[in-house]
């Protein structure tokens, strides 16, 4: 339990504070084909005053994180601000898949339909109604959280490989879908939008103005994620993950906390989904293809299942091995993300967060020893 | 604590030395010594949670261990259990491991999956006929799945599975469990004859020490993972003290 | 009256194709108890390496059984060498693995043979037969008789040969066929090559009526899935007539109900694997819900 001490302050400062989740993060697992974080939480015994350290250290990492992703976009050109702005953008729909797949162990190769989900809500409330741009978020994540009760519910009464399953049918299913309501959607065409301009008091450029926006919701989907982790429900979840049959017999109602880690993790990818459509201004079915999906799952794989630093890291994946390998050849992302994911399950279920981690506690054992 | 005043290893069939064994962190055997003669009965008897069933599965390579396990001079220690299986090493584990969803005649006939060369198809066709010999009321379910039989049906054919691999040593992990009285005798009886006919060496745990002891020639008295007492089998069930204190029992 | 029997035989065409392929998800998933969601990939992966076969001019004939061959093997070793380590693995870290080779497996057909899609022969006649009113075409009941004769030597190899013997063993008790003697962990194996074969012809049997491209069997694995969940994961049998069904649904579905059309009928593997799941869980011939 103790090693958990080393972990704060020698974590890369870029990654740590993003997605802390507080005292309910868990350990990588030492099994090298395991679930991610099965260890148990530390006992408030074992956390005593350097506990307290970290937790200041920590403290003190978001805030010098909060201040470089504050500046960042007054540094960067306009299209750099834009990536960075997918970025978090993503990292808001993998916070709800961490929360599922990390945190509930249940997974999901659809969570880019209830991504499209709150894009389109939103794209049609404001081609349609006109609706102010605030007012969209919550009516997307409602909408997304809605429709994933609805569709978690028949899937996780049984094992897990069913949600999966329905899952993979929902976004196969969705673009079609999209492109037959073509009065509503725009078809095949999508739909395009204005987006939303930076008041005239801030003086901010509108690429600067959509990164701060994308930069709020992140704050407030990070914290809400820690906040539920936090809770009872959170806690069920967890129990749920590590052992079906006794958190059971504890008297946990499993499909309830199943299903509602499926809604939530939906609601995120819902509001990512509606921050989506404010950032690019448009939306067609074929950008949320099946792809999408797996996408985002890999990237969560590859940044960390069930780490705190994952869905971020997972983030900087999805936005930038494209287009970095795409010059390769067009096929090169799927290469690279393919050998990634099987990697990572091999040699670090936790993910690139789980082994810097790792790392830096070896460090610091090797480094106490001397 | 073992004791080591037994037949020296020359002339042992099975010789352990030294057994440690555990399953992840927790260690269930501290060096266990012991040995067993060829065509001798061993029972291993000791309290719940002694070790005898890892004792058992640290033989048929189901456990990590860290020892020496000859089976007639040849090292099974650290072999997979296919591989032990396959160097003659029946094991009846506890909950007796029948394929369920299988008939009976096809989990005996996976008894001898090993089996390979030529005349292997008349030798398991003989091997059958033996097997239904000793429980004639296989014979009668042969087209039945395994998991419609009573438990006692069962436990016969786990038996009988282990007899189709033609073992030179055969471990049986409480064969009364869950059976009645009369079946449990009659499940004995049976151990009993394939010894004495086949001459196989059977090493059984029990926690019915009486049965056991009935048919045993070698006991080893078990205790948290070490052996705490050995000898002849009449020796232990005279032995009163033992009685109490192990078996459970007054004699 | 007659085209309804017309629609119905065209859909039994394709859910031949699907019983195929969901024959394939249920063996690995009987042997392993992982939901390859790889399964269709390969057998993409397949069909490239037997259309790179006829591209050398070899014949169809000749390609198909080395094409089986090689995917036979293929499979194996991906058992071998990728899923070996996960095994015994939690089941969301196995699924993670079939779903990382599911991308890989994917972006490599395209890098090697690119996404431009390419005709694939048809193994069959291309007229029809005509039985009454009914125009059957060749290539329908041949789909139906490769699947048939799939079916029938899968049947053979596990009721008639120790080796399948050997592999329900492993099925329903893995440990107990470590106690008897069996490498399981090459019964495993087998089970994959077996698998990826078994793929490998429904990946021909698609090739033709869907154009050959890296992303041709994301639909048919879905149409599989459904057909599993259907006819009950561990059941071969349940694979096969769930698949029958869902193509015949999938088909009277497209030309009935006006809503559906050609193109919403991707939701109907959907709609079936919603309604398996709320009412018979453990599919049609299922044994059991599949719990944890």
């Amino acid at each position: 339990m103790s090693e958990r001490s080393e972990r704060g302050p020698a974590r890369p400062s870029l990654v740590a504070p993003v997605a802390d989740e507080g005292d309910h993060v868990s350990e990588p697992s030492d099994g090298r084909a395991g679930l991610p974080g099965q260890a148990a939480e530390a006992s408030a015994g074992a956390r005593g005053w350097r506990g307290a350290l970290v937790a200041r250290w920590r403290g003190i990492a978001v805030v010098a994180l909060l201040a470089v992703a504050i500046y960042a976009p007054f540094e960067l050109v306009p299209f750099r601000v834009f990536q960075f702005t997918m970025v978090l953008v993503y990292a808001v729909a993998l916070i709800g898949l961490n929360l599922l797949v990390g945190h509930a162990g249940q997974i999901s190769l659809g969570h880019g339909a209830f991504f499209a989900v709150g894009a389109y809500t939103t794209a049609i409330m404001f081609d349609r109604w006109d609706v102010p741009y605030p007012l969209t978020l919550p009516a997307a994540a409602a909408l997304a959280f809605v429709l994933g009760w609805a569709f978690g519910l028949p899937a996780v009464r049984l094992h897990g490989l069913y949600l999966a399953l329905v899952t993979l049918a929902i976004a196969i299913f969705l673009v079609p879908l999209l492109k037959r309501f073509e009065s509503v959607t725009g078809g095949s065409m999508g739909l395009t939008l204005a987006k939303p301009a930076p008041p005239a008091w801030t003086g901010l450029a509108p690429d600067q103005w959509l990164y701060f926006l994308a930069l709020a919701v992140t704050v407030v989907a990070v914290l809400l994620a820690r906040n539920l982790l936090r809770s009872r429900v959170g806690r069920a979840m967890r129990a749920v993950r590590d052992n079906e049959a006794a958190a059971e017999v504890m008297g946990v109602r499993l499909a309830f906390y199943k299903t509602l880690a499926f809604a939530w993790s939906a609601m995120f990818a819902g509001a990512a989904g509606c921050v989506y459509t404010w950032v690019i201004g448009f939306v067609s079915p074929d950008s949320f293809a099946v792809t999408l999906s797996i996408t985002l799952l890999a990237g969560l794989v590859v940044g960390g299942l069930g780490s705190p630093a994952g869905p971020l890291l997972g983030g900087l994946f999805v936005m930038f091995v494209p287009s970095l390998s795409q010059d390769v050849n067009e096929a090169a992302p799927g290469v690279v993300f393919g050998l990634l994911i099987i990697a990572v399950m091999y040699v670090a279920p936790t993910g690139l967060a789980g082994l810097a981690g790792r790392a830096a506690r070896t460090i610091g054992r090797t480094l106490r020893r001397e | 604590m073992s004791e080591r005043s037994e037949p020296a290893a020359g002339d042992a069939f099975l010789a352990v030395e030294d057994l440690h064994a555990g399953y992840g962190d927790a260690r269930v055997l501290h060096g266990v010594s012991l040995r067993v003669g060829q065509g001798e009965i061993c029972a291993i008897l000791g309290p719940n949670g002694a070790g005898k069933t890892t004792l058992l599965r640290a033989l048929s390579g189901m456990c990590r261990v860290r020892g020496s396990v000859r089976l007639d001079g040849t090292d099974l220690a650290g072999r997979s259990p296919d591989a032990v299986a396959r160097r003659g090493v029946a094991h009846v584990p506890e909950g007796r491991g029948t394929f369920m969803p299988l008939t009976v005649e096809e989990n005996l006939r996976l008894g001898a999956f090993a089996r390979r060369g030529r005349g292997a198809r008349q030798s398991v066709a003989d091997d059958l006929d033996r097997v239904y010999g000793y429980f004639p009321v296989l014979r009668t379910r042969m087209r039945q799945v395994a998991g419609s039989l009573s438990g006692g049906e069962q436990q016969m054919l786990a038996i009988g599975r282990a007899l189709m691999l033609r073992p030179r040593l055969l471990l049986l992990d409480e064969p009364s469990l869950g059976l009645a009285p009369l079946v449990t005798r009659e499940l004995f009886g049976i151990v009993r004859t394939i010894n004495a006919e086949e001459g196989t060496t059977v090493v059984v745990v029990e926690q019915n020490a009486h049965l056991a002891l009935g048919v045993a020639q070698q006991a080893h008295v078990l205790e948290t993972g070490r052996i705490v007492l050995s000898g002849s089998a009449e020796r232990i069930q005279a032995d009163e003290q033992v009685a109490q204190s192990y078996l459970g029992y007054r004699v | 009256m007659a085209e309804f029997l017309q629609q119905v035989v065209e859909g039994l065409g394709a859910g031949a194709i699907y019983a195929g392929l969901a024959l394939a998800l249920v063996l690995i998933y009987r042997f392993t108890g992982v939901v390859n969601f790889a399964q269709g990939e390969l057998a993409m992966f397949s069909t490239y390496i037997a259309w790179q076969f006829m591209a050398g001019g070899m014949a169809f004939w000749l390609a198909l059984p080395l094409t089986l061959a090689v995917s036979f093997v293929g499979g194996m070793l991906i058992e071998r060498v990728i899923i070996r380590p996960v095994e015994g693995a939690p089941e969301l870290t196995v699924v993670i693995v079939t779903v990382g080779l599911f991308i890989f497996v994917n972006a490599a057909a395209g890098w090697i043979w690119s996404f431009l899609i390419k005709d694939f022969p048809s193994p069959f006649p291309a007229g029809s037969a005509q039985a009454g009113a009914l125009t059957v075409s060749y290539s329908t009941l041949g789909n139906l008789a490769v699947v048939a004769v799939v079916m029938g030597a899968l049947y053979l190899l596990f009721q008639h040969t120790k080796i399948g013997l050997g592999m329900r063993g492993v099925a329903a008790d893995p440990r107990s066929a470590r106690l008897v003697g069996i490498r399981v962990g090459w019964m495993l194996a087998l089970g994959w090559g077996l698998a990826a074969l078994v793929g490998a012809v429904s990946g021909v049997l698609v090739a033709p009526l869907l154009f050959l491209e890296p992303n041709m069997m994301g639909g048919v694995l879905l149409y599989a899935f459904a057909a599993a969940t259907l006819g009950g994961f561990d059941s071969p049998v349940g694979a096969v007539v769930g698949g029958l069904i869902v193509g015949v649904a999938e088909t009277l579905a497209g030309a009935y109900v006006g809503f559906i059309g050609s193109d919403l009928k991707v939701g109907v593997p959907l709609a079936i694997i919603l309604a398996a799941l709320l009412l018979r869980p453990q599919g049609l011939f299922g044994r059991a819900a599949v719990r944890q």
